[in-house]
């Protein structure tokens, strides 16, 4: 902003810093279409042979597209649920005035920055009591459950900054609390619902220690899992492979995420302010 | 009493009523789904599994034959990260009564499986009198059993041998006759784990490898250390009381033998975590001197590394013996097959049928050859594929009938992980072996208590 | 009730059933497990009675006398008249029991091998398998590895055998039979002495105290100032570019510096030539594992940090900072005297939020190193997850496992409260103003 000081200075020491990401993910690019010999740094043929794993099995391997749709599944899953329910509970606590409210929003303040991956262990017996473990359904709902502080606490942060006046004037025409919230308050916090949902189907769609854990079986396998099994198998090691599948399993993120920069500057700024 | 095998016992005579009762010809159906995970397995291994559902085919012409309809669907996976991440499975899945049938897995899951009731006993299902099981290797037999009581059926069985890379050998002054002769040395205790460390120098000293690949041991935790306290006389477990033993002094000097290794220069003092890829890369292209690693290394060498002229280029044999208490020796970690307590005793019985099916000896030797394990039973060296397969026969021959197993005891995980830490700490010059020893010993004690018996 | 009131509970009900169910018992279950020694091996959901031979021998040094221990535990199989009744009420066959009741009453056997040996040896042999793995059971005459499923079926059976026992011996001998799981403080007194828990101590404030300061705060400081200073389009890009470690699914992320790392890899590639031996850079030393282990976090810590700092530094008025300028201050100056001071909060805000997640993080590590080489870069969370999950011995150690996992909670808990008061929470609850 300032014209008074040079740029080139801090322009060359943030281009050395950046160095190491753009080489990885230009290379994460190139080397699904390209043949490089081991320890050489450039490409020397280009191939689509990398890509094969779209139209035929690896072997040992599960269905790419089955995976892809239960990734699909798991991600929307869990935006669709943390978005409905952080959305009510958000009004609610922003809003309503309900008894407990103040330990109500001081648990969502904790549990939003709690280590809620140590207690898997624990998750994994709740599911297996339920009868969820190793189903998608079962994941989703975990998922969605680890989310929710964040989610409610963000989606606070956006009711609270609706001003009240439109509240006011739709409960002087006589419509009902709920109606004020559906017709009136929700379309105010619009960008935070998007903000909120691209977050939830983006951590979602990278989740891998839970499906690893809590849904092992083959038929609710998703990206993640796959990705890294193709990786454990160490006598079949092909990088430029990973990296297509990779490539593959990134573009929806990546995609998302040049529609939606903006709005998720806020969330991953910690959330902290609608 | 006995409630258990009585219940047993009754479903077993309501089946066999059942199919006594129908006139012979007259079909009766039975559908059902037979689950196989196998763990540690990659496309190679992929005979673990499949070998349930070519005898599931058997199975069921058999049936066929008696007039009876059998319909097994095999559901197989050995697609796992890793072998956390297949047991994780295994286990959750247990605990959620959802199990596979069939599992594949190390036998030192035996015993805390057991203990938990999350397998059956299979010799309450199959006769290991009756061939093929009675063809089975006894010692293998015994590394799947615990308590006295046989849980699972080998699957396969391998070896750890020691290597020498012989080009080398033969610069520094073995003659073609010495390196023939050199497995059988080692075998009757003249050629020690001393004479190892000296050899490496040699080869280091004359220039054929570069510093700290004389000795090239394997580069992470595996039972392959074991190996070294058995050279020196060690014992793993009490076999009267059925307790693990720590013997202080044994233990010592394999601590003491890599750090020996370490100072003498001939391996690396940073060498435990070095990536697996880099280590077969270098050991079979003649980067190293003396290595140590398994049968299965065989397929590598010669498949991704591209070593054409194995049987020329390396030499195998026992890993040496440490000194006068100890002998030459190899542990072999044997995969078994396992009857989980999913489904009825019947599903049970049908999976135990196909696991022995599956053991037959040319069945099994698919596994053995495509994978480059070693055989399960006597019989394989006269199946055509296993006898004219040059590595599979010699090492058989030469490993094999000298394999001891790690113990199936619960308390042997902790003992391990003690015990590694201290060879960890010692070869890279943390601890004196003798401050790790101290070390090692007061854990034990903490740990497992009165299970181990220090010396 | 109010209106307000009403709808508020229907609104906030589906939250607190999630968050009840899947994340408030979780805590409480994990204190519960931590008490107990809970393994594969004891099972979850509790155990049956067993006893084994080693169990036997353990007893026989504890006052059982030898012949007692000898009656349970001594293997036998017997062809008597109460054993082939209860083959006959089990339905045996017939024609094989008769043969033994006329030929063989009164025979002995060692052990199941040899009696189902002399079985497939008689006239009316059982014809398959099947047949004679259930018939041979209901001649054992011992307890030995029979599996239970109550303590009362175990009970009766030791009564059945007579096998003088005192009523204390029984007791004794039935809570050894025990395969489930016990209360215990074992886990925190194990926690305490074990060496290995100083290392995870060790390597857990490495590495928070290292990606924190070096990264998540530190280049998260550079990148916001340093954006702040350039053009907005050129800001922007590189915002964007410091984004793309964060939203990357993890697994690919990491995949990317395995390749950058690998021995046949980017970094290879390029020192080879130079003459620098090829190696895995990644887990070639200590070193080097902890070098990557903080990039890798560090990478993807960094953006939160740069984007909180960077609209705390847009809030600051333009009027500032071009004043200074007329004054003649150099940048180092103007980042020094106006820019730092605005960010404190925020640097607060970040430390220990970031702090806290660091702190019960373990993917990436769990993806990259596993904790290697040796366990140099095990921190507590992951040793947490490997004892209770992920274990190349196929024993989980579940109440371990929770144990440790029990400390994070609890610092967890400890760091949320100092957080509260970082919120200025008496600001955030503030009252609803319609009340209806």
């Amino acid at each position: 902003m300032s014209q008074n000081f040079k740029n080139w200075p801090i322009l060359t020491g943030l281009v050395l810093a950046t160095v190491p990401i753009v080489l990885m993910y230009s290379y994460l690019v190139l080397d699904t279409v390209t043949d490089t010999k081991p320890g050489s740094i450039f490409p020397n043929s280009f191939t689509l042979e990398h890509w094969r794993f779209l139209y035929e099995d690896i072997e040992g391997k599960a269905n790419i597209w089955q995976v892809t749709l239960n990734t699909l599944v798991f991600a929307s899953s869990v935006m669709l649920l943390v978005l409905s329910v952080s959305s009510t509970a958000g009004y609610a606590l922003s809003r309503l005035n309900i008894p407990f409210r103040r330990e109500f929003l001081a648990g969502v303040l904790i549990l939003h920055a709690f280590p809620s991956i140590t207690l898997i262990i624990a998750i994994f017996l709740i599911l297996q009591l339920i009868g969820l473990y190793n189903t998608l359904i079962g994941v989703i709902i975990v998922m969605t459950s680890l989310q929710l502080p964040l989610g409610i606490w963000i989606m606070k942060g956006f009711y609270d900054s609706v001003p009240w006046e439109i509240e006011m004037a739709g409960l002087q025409d006589g419509a009902s609390r709920f109606t004020v919230w559906y017709r009136l308050v929700l379309p105010q916090v619009r960008p935070g619902i998007i903000a909120l949902g691209v977050f939830s189907f983006l951590s979602g769609w990278g989740e891998y220690i839970l499906p690893t854990v809590l849904a092992p079986a083959n038929n609710v396998q998703v990206l993640s899992g796959y990705l890294a099994s193709l990786i454990a198998d160490d006598r079949n090691f092909e990088f430029n492979l990973f990296k297509s599948v990779g490539l593959f399993y990134a573009t929806p993120v990546v995609i998302m995420y040049l529609f939606f920069q903006d709005k998720l500057m806020n969330i991953y700024g910690g959330g902290t302010k609608g | 009493m006995l409630k258990t095998s009585l219940k047993r016992a009754l479903t077993g005579f309501f089946v066999l009523a059942t199919a006594a009762s129908l006139p012979f010809g007259q079909a009766f159906a039975r559908d059902l789904t037979i689950q196989v995970w196998a763990g540690g397995s990659n496309v190679a291994d992929a005979y673990r599994v499949d070998a349930i559902t070519m005898a599931a085919d058997i199975l069921e012409r058999e049936a066929d034959i008696r007039g009876e309809e059998l319909n097994i669907t095999v559901e197989t996976k050995y697609d796992f990260d890793g072998w956390g991440g297949f047991k994780q499975a295994v286990i959750l899945a247990a605990e959620a009564n959802n199990a596979p049938h069939i599992v594949v897995t190390g036998h030192g899951d035996i015993a805390p499986w057991s203990q938990s009731g999350l397998i059956r006993p299979i010799e309450d299902y199959v006769d290991f009198d009756s061939w093929p099981l009675n063809d089975l290797f006894e010692n293998l037999i015994e590394i799947s059993s615990y308590e006295g009581v046989i849980y699972g059926v080998p699957q396969d069985a391998e070896s750890r041998p020691f290597f020498g890379w012989i080009p080398h050998l033969k610069t520094i002054g073995y003659s073609d006759a010495d390196i023939r002769a050199m497995p059988g040395k080692v075998q009757r205790g003249e050629y020690t784990l001393e004479d190892v460390l000296n050899d490496a120098k040699k080869i280091q000293d004359a220039g054929l490898v570069e510093a700290g690949y004389g000795w090239y041991p394997r580069v992470s935790k595996g039972g392959d250390y074991w190996q070294f306290y058995q050279s020196y006389g060690g014992e793993m477990l009490d076999s009267s009381s059925g307790k693990l033993v720590f013997d202080k002094a044994a233990m010592q000097k394999v601590y003491e033998f890599f750090a020996k290794a370490v100072e003498m220069g001939v391996t690396r003092k940073n060498h435990i975590g070095t990536p697996w890829d880099q280590w077969y890369s270098e050991v079979a292209s003649g980067k190293a001197g003396l290595w140590h690693g398994g049968t299965w290394h065989y397929a590598r060498y010669t498949g991704k590394e591209g070593l054409k002229d194995f049987f020329g280029s390396v030499m195998f044999s026992l890993i040496p013996a440490g000194d006068s208490n100890g002998k030459a020796n190899t542990i072999t970690h044997p995969l078994v097959y396992l009857v989980t307590n999913r489904g009825s005793e019947d599903d049970a019985a049908i999976a135990a049928q196909l696991i022995t099916i599956a053991s037959e000896p040319r069945i099994n030797t698919l596994h053995a050859i495509k994978s480059a394990h070693l055989g399960i039973a006597k019989s394989q060296q006269s199946v055509p594929l296993y006898a004219n397969d040059r590595w599979a026969s010699e090492a058989t021959v030469r490993l094999l009938p000298y394999a001891s197993a790690q113990p199936n005891h619960t308390g042997f995980s902790p003992y391990f992980d003690a015990m590694w830490k201290g060879l960890e700490a010692s070869w890279t010059g943390q601890k004196s072996p003798a401050q790790a020893i101290a070390d090692v010993e007061s854990e034990l004690k903490v740990q497992l208590g009165g299970d181990i018996i220090i010396r | 009730m109010s209106l307000s009131a009403k709808l508020g509970y229907v609104f906030i009900a589906p939250a607190l059933v999630l968050v009840a169910v899947f994340f408030l018992t979780p805590v409480v279950l994990t204190g519960i497990f931590s008490f107990t020694n809970m393994s594969t091996a004891t099972g979850i959901t509790g155990g049956a009675y067993q006893i084994t031979p080693s169990l036997l021998r353990d007893l026989s040094g504890n006052g059982f006398e030898k012949k007692t221990l000898d009656t349970i535990g001594t293997e036998s199989y017997q062809v008597s008249q109460a054993t082939l009744q209860v083959a006959r009420e089990a339905g045996s066959h017939l024609d094989l029991l008769s043969e033994l009741e006329a030929d063989h009453l009164g025979s002995n056997f060692k052990n199941r091998r040899e009696f189902e040996r002399f079985l497939k040896k008689l006239q009316n042999r059982p014809r398959s398998t099947r047949e004679l793995k259930s018939t041979s059971p209901h001649f054992k005459k011992s307890l030995i590895n029979e599996r239970f499923e109550t303590e009362i079926d175990l009970r009766n059976s030791l009564v059945e055998m007579q096998a003088n026992l005192s009523e204390e011996q029984l007791n004794t001998l039935i809570q050894a039979a025990y395969t489930g799981w016990i209360w215990t403080t074992d886990n925190f007194h194990k926690m305490v002495i074990l060496p290995e828990t100083k290392q995870i101590l060790f390597n857990t404030i490495i590495y928070v105290t290292f990606t924190l300061l070096l990264f998540n705060v530190g280049f998260a400081l550079v990148l916001a100032i340093a954006t702040f200073y350039l053009p907005k389009g050129q800001a922007g890009v590189f915002r964007a570019l410091w984004l793309l470690p964060r939203i990357s699914p993890s697994v690919l992320y990491v995949v990317l510096w395995k390749w950058l790392t690998w021995d046949t890899g980017f970094l290879n590639a390029i020192l080879n030539p130079l003459g620098v031996a090829q190696r895995n850079w990644m887990l070639d030393t200590t070193l080097n594992a902890w070098f990557f282990v903080v990039l890798i976090n560090g990478f993807i810590g960094a953006s939160m940090g740069m984007i909180l700092f960077s609209s705390a530094i847009t809030a600051i008025p333009k009027p500032l900072l071009y004043a200074s300028e007329v004054d003649g201050a150099n940048r180092w100056q103007q980042i020094r005297f106006i820019i730092l001071p605005q960010l404190k909060w925020p640097i607060l805000f970040v430390t220990v939020y970031q702090c806290l997640s660091l702190l019960t993080s373990f993917e990436q590590i769990l993806l990259s190193t596993d904790g290697g080489p040796g366990s140099s870069t095990e921190v507590w969370a992951l040793a947490a997850y490997h004892s209770a999950l992920d274990n190349y011995w196929g024993n989980l150690q579940y109440g371990y496992g929770a144990a440790l996992a029990l400390v994070l909670v609890i610092i967890g808990v400890i760091m949320s409260f100092i957080f509260l008061r970082f919120f200025r929470f008496q600001e955030l609850v503030r009252q609803p103003r319609i009340e209806q």
